[in-house]
């Protein structure tokens, strides 16, 4: 566990600011130590890590979160970075960053690695969560095989062993009636993932995955998706739940249509999951899309790279989930390409 | 003496033209009426409806009592116009008979009266040479003001004013022509025969003095003859145009007065509604979707028009939240909801019988508790669980057995089709949900929905079943003491009114009850009968999501500007609308849960 700590140095004139502490701010500011660059990293919360430590294993490969975050605390440990826990930006400029308790911190140049909110599940309030029973979000799914793993597996965590289990796909995200238009990109896999999760340890149990699309658009993906057809027997639904409520014994009843049979369907399930989408967080008042997240100064070259603004030259990166919803691999690539970026910015000013 | 002269034809043939068309469109109109309509005539023709009607004419279609009431500028701008004409011709007519005595005079003799008279040398009359100016005067202002409503319609306190069509802009110029121009040929006519009272009296003396005495006498027929030229191009403009409405407002009145009433059909009464439309446009500043969306061609007076000349779109007709603001400051009083549905149902109603065969397999029986109490969710309150949650929690808290009509195999309530123009679709639900409540033996039926509860109470025949909103249950247990929510002094919570409740079924009182039993109520600044829409109403089929979300956000914006931080409604959809047009800090709770929250 990571402790709250903070190194200072005497004389440490700042070149680069990091703002956010999750895979992608950590993986920049690795980089930019690696090049000699003087860095700080703030995160708003005691610890770093953001969301990878609230997963259990990571797609497609089924490797423990816990892995991927212990070596790259090892390497971020190893260089000379000075750390801000618990502190949360409210100002960005390209040349200071000022947080909450009005501290502003000078430099050159800002990698902004803010990350993404997990999109609120009230909101969908059909689906009854925080209202029914047995109704959890993927995030919950994650944090229950974690304690699942450390005590009496996952039914010792649920508190029963489910027979029939829904996922629906697709929560906040898609949905123009919560206001989030984008595709989240993850929660395809991660429901295929979540999936086969369940049925190694609920064999018997029937489990049914209600899509729009499948999109499974990384390495491994499309073969874990046959494989959780073929060898783990999930039935994959197209349609989107439109309500879900209790009956009688406890259990959930919810309503779709099977748009590919064109068929209205009720189904009683034990266990209601919720693949739950990326949500945009903060924006500092920085140009964004729709959806929220920041949008970069092009799609292709400038893809780390805040738009130039009036009376800026520059000076400010994107990395990570900032920009858009990107999985772990595509992040921690974010956080090298924009501190090379960064990196490159200082020394030619 | 001869009360002709050739200047009088355009006016004898425009007037002509306007009696026979008068006497075609409402004589069709009449015609063609239901005979359930017609014997509503028959009965009520001699009873207090008549004398009613009278009075309403007096009061609407002279006085214009309603518009004073919404904007008293416009107010004094249709008074003027229409009592000041009429006053001229009563006067004129008074006049007439003042010189020739009681005797038959044409038409024209009544309205060139001066230059007959004149002609004639029939000698001065001063009290109605001053009472005649005087009314020209009160008619010129009307003009005056009609003319700035045109340049400045801010001027006149409207935001915007309506677009006219090339029959209503002919109607409308030559209308601002008429009485100056009559105040010329009048003012010219007193130049050379003298008389006349403080206006054209003085201008004919002024005129004299400069204008050569030959110039004068020139300009004289012309300008008689360019004023019945005006008059008679008003008069065949005026079926046409929106003009028709000073005319059909009054067969209006009466037979509104008969109860005749326009319905989910399309009926030959519906024309009489249709162009009684003055096209005065004051439905344009409540509606939402232009001062929100900013589209502006929509709008009650349009939807109006277009309908009238055969040339409404599905774009125009879908696009309406049906709200009912328009409707309450429309000043004919013109059923603009109804209307708007019985042109979806002749344009959209296209039943699909296999959709509803599966009606056949629900059984219908009678409920084994024996519940005299029924509870209707409503397909809305069903993606809202929380406040079935609500109210479970409340039936339980009265110890009262619910029967559930949704789990009995309650289907639709029927509005959104009715709505949309599904008119036959629609009445397939509500039979079969009638049959079903019937037969459950209860004797009251409570919704949360205001969308269910609005087409309960219209369409519904449940004779011996009390319908209530939930907000009117809710108020009598707290009245018998069967609830007893504690109070919380220093919380408030700002009440949105669902179209459907308040200006749909008149609810406005029970809901208010109810949050002043749990805290502090405090009123946004548009509210009960001019209250905003949430902006997802059922009833528009056009706009997107984007446009929801914006018609949302505004509504949001009146309601915290009260700064509560708690927005209560009444009505499921409104609640999903308004929950995603606010920020994290604000919650959208509905009534049952803000009681139940409290048990």
């Amino acid at each position: 566990m990571e402790v709250e700590r903070m190194k200072s140095q005497k004389n440490h004139t700042r070149e680069v600011v990091v703002v956010g502490g999750g895979v992608a701010g950590m993986q920049a500011a690795i980089r930019l130590a690696e090049q000699g660059v003087r860095v700080t990293l703030i995160e708003k919360k005691h610890e770093l890590g953001g969301h990878i430590r609230s997963w259990y294993h990571l797609f497609p490969s089924f490797t423990p979160a816990q892995e991927v975050y212990d070596a790259l605390h090892e390497r971020f440990a190893s260089h000379d970075i000075e750390l801000i826990t618990s502190a949360e930006a409210t100002e960005i400029n390209p040349t200071s960053v000022t947080l909450a308790d009005g501290r502003v911190l000078h430099t050159k140049a800002v990698i902004i690695a803010t990350g993404f909110e997990i999109f609120d599940a009230r909101r969908k309030e059909e689906y009854g969560y925080g209202l029914y029973d047995h109704v959890y979000t993927s995030a919950d799914l994650e944090l229950l095989l974690h304690e699942g793993e450390a005590g009496e597996g996952l039914a010792g965590a649920l508190g029963f062993t489910p027979r029939r289990i829904a996922l629906l796909h697709c929560v906040g995200s898609r949905d123009e009636k919560v206001c989030q238009p984008h595709c989240s990109k993850v929660c395809c896999i991660t429901g295929v993932k979540q999936a086969i999760e369940l049925k190694k340890r609920f064999p018997d149990a029937e489990i049914f995955n209600f899509y729009m699309d499948i999109r499974m658009f990384g390495p491994g993906y499309e073969e874990m998706y046959r494989e959780a057809q073929q060898k783990y027997n999930i039935h994959f639904i197209r349609g989107r739940i439109s309500e879900a409520s209790p009956t009688f014994d406890g259990r959930l009843q919810i309503k779709a249509e099977d748009t590919l049979t064109g068929r209205p369907l009720r189904m009683s399930v034990d266990m209601f999951v919720l693949l739950i989408g990326m949500q945009a967080g903060p924006n500092f008042g920085l140009p964004h899309a729709d959806s929220g997240f920041l949008e970069p100064q092009d799609l292709f070259l400038g893809n780390v790279v805040a738009p130039a603004q009036a009376g800026t030259l520059g000076g400010l990166f994107y990395a990570g989930t900032v920009s858009a919803p990107k999985a772990i691999g595509e992040s921690l690539n974010e956080g090298i390409a924009a501190a090379d970026a960064a990196a490159a910015y200082i020394k030619q000013k | 003496m001869r009360f002709f002269a050739p200047f009088c034809i355009p006016f004898i043939i425009g007037t002509a033209f306007l009696f026979a068309a008068l006497a075609v469109k409402w004589g069709s109109w009449l015609y063609h009426l239901p005979r359930a309509d017609k014997k509503l005539i028959g009965r009520n023709f001699f009873t207090l409806a008549t004398p009613k009607a009278i009075w309403e004419v007096i009061r609407e279609s002279l006085l214009h009592a309603r518009i004073w009431r919404v904007n008293s500028l416009l107010g004094y701008m249709h008074t003027s116009l229409a009592f000041g004409w009429f006053l001229l011709i009563l006067v004129g007519w008074i006049e007439t008979t003042a010189y020739v005595g009681l005797r038959w005079v044409p038409l024209q003799g009544h309205v060139f009266f001066k230059y007959f008279a004149a002609s004639a040398h029939l000698g001065h009359k001063p009290v109605f040479d001053f009472l005649m100016d005087l009314l020209l005067l009160f008619v010129l202002s009307g003009v005056a003001w009609a003319v700035a409503k045109r340049i400045v319609h801010r001027f006149m306190g409207m935001r915007r004013t309506t677009r006219h069509i090339v029959w209503d802009k002919l109607a409308l110029s030559v209308l601002w022509f008429i009485f100056p121009i009559r105040l010329i040929a009048e003012s010219i006519t007193c130049a050379v025969h003298g008389g006349g009272g403080f206006l054209t009296g003085s201008i004919g003396t002024w005129l004299a003095g400069w204008v050569p005495r030959s110039t004068l006498y020139a300009l004289y027929e012309p300008a008689w003859w360019v004023y019945s030229i005006c008059l008679g191009l008003f008069f065949i403009a005026m079926p046409f145009s929106r003009y028709m409405h000073i005319f059909t407002e009054i067969p209006l009145i009466f037979l509104r007065q008969y109860k005749l009433r326009s319905g989910k059909k399309i009926t030959s009464y519906d024309n009489f509604q249709v162009e009684a439309c003055s096209r005065c446009g004051i439905c344009i500043d409540p509606c939402q979707i232009q001062t929100d969306l900013g589209v502006n061609d929509i709008q009650s007076t349009y939807f109006l028009r277009d309908r009238r000349y055969h040339r409404l779109e599905l774009s125009v007709l879908n696009n309406c939240f049906m709200c009912g603001r328009c409707e309450q400051v429309c000043p004919v009083g013109i059923n603009l909801n109804t209307l708007r549905q019985n042109s979806r149902d002749k344009m959209r109603n296209v039943p699909n019988e296999k959709r509803y065969e599966y009606f056949t397999s629900v059984p219908v029986e009678k409920n084994s508790a024996q519940s005299k109490i029924g509870y209707f969710t409503g397909c809305m309150t069903h993606l809202t669980p929380g406040m079935k949650q609500a109210m479970e929690r409340i039936f339980t808290a009265t110890g009262e057995s619910v029967w559930w009509a949704d789990r009995e195999g309650g289907v639709c309530c029927g509005r959104p089709l009715l709505l949309s123009g599904e008119t036959d679709s629609a009445r397939k639900m509500i039979d079969f949900n009638t049959r079903l409540i019937r037969e459950s033996g209860i004797t009251t039926l409570v919704t949360s929905c205001a969308i269910c509860l609005k087409v309960f109470r219209d369409e519904y025949h449940l004779t011996g079943v009390e319908l209530l909103h939930h907000s009117e249950y809710i108020e009598r247990l707290l009245v018998k003491g069967s609830l007893k929510p504690a109070r919380a002094n220093d919380e408030s919570f700002t009440y949105h009114d669902p179209c459907e409740l308040g200006r749909g079924c008149g609810i406005y009182d029970a809901p208010r009850a109810v949050i002043a039993s749990v805290g502090v109520l405090v009123e946004p600044e548009q509210t009960r009968e001019m209250s905003l829409c949430c902006g997802s109403s059922l009833a528009n089929t056009v706009i997107d999501d984007g446009q929801q979300l914006r018609v949302s956000r505004s509504a949001v914006d009146t309601l915290t500007a009260t700064g509560a931080k708690t927005i209560v409604t009444a009505c499921p959809l409104c609640k999903k609308a308004l929950a995603r047009g606010t920020s994290h800090n604000i919650r959208v709770k509905d009534l049952a849960e803000i009681v139940a929250e409290r048990l």
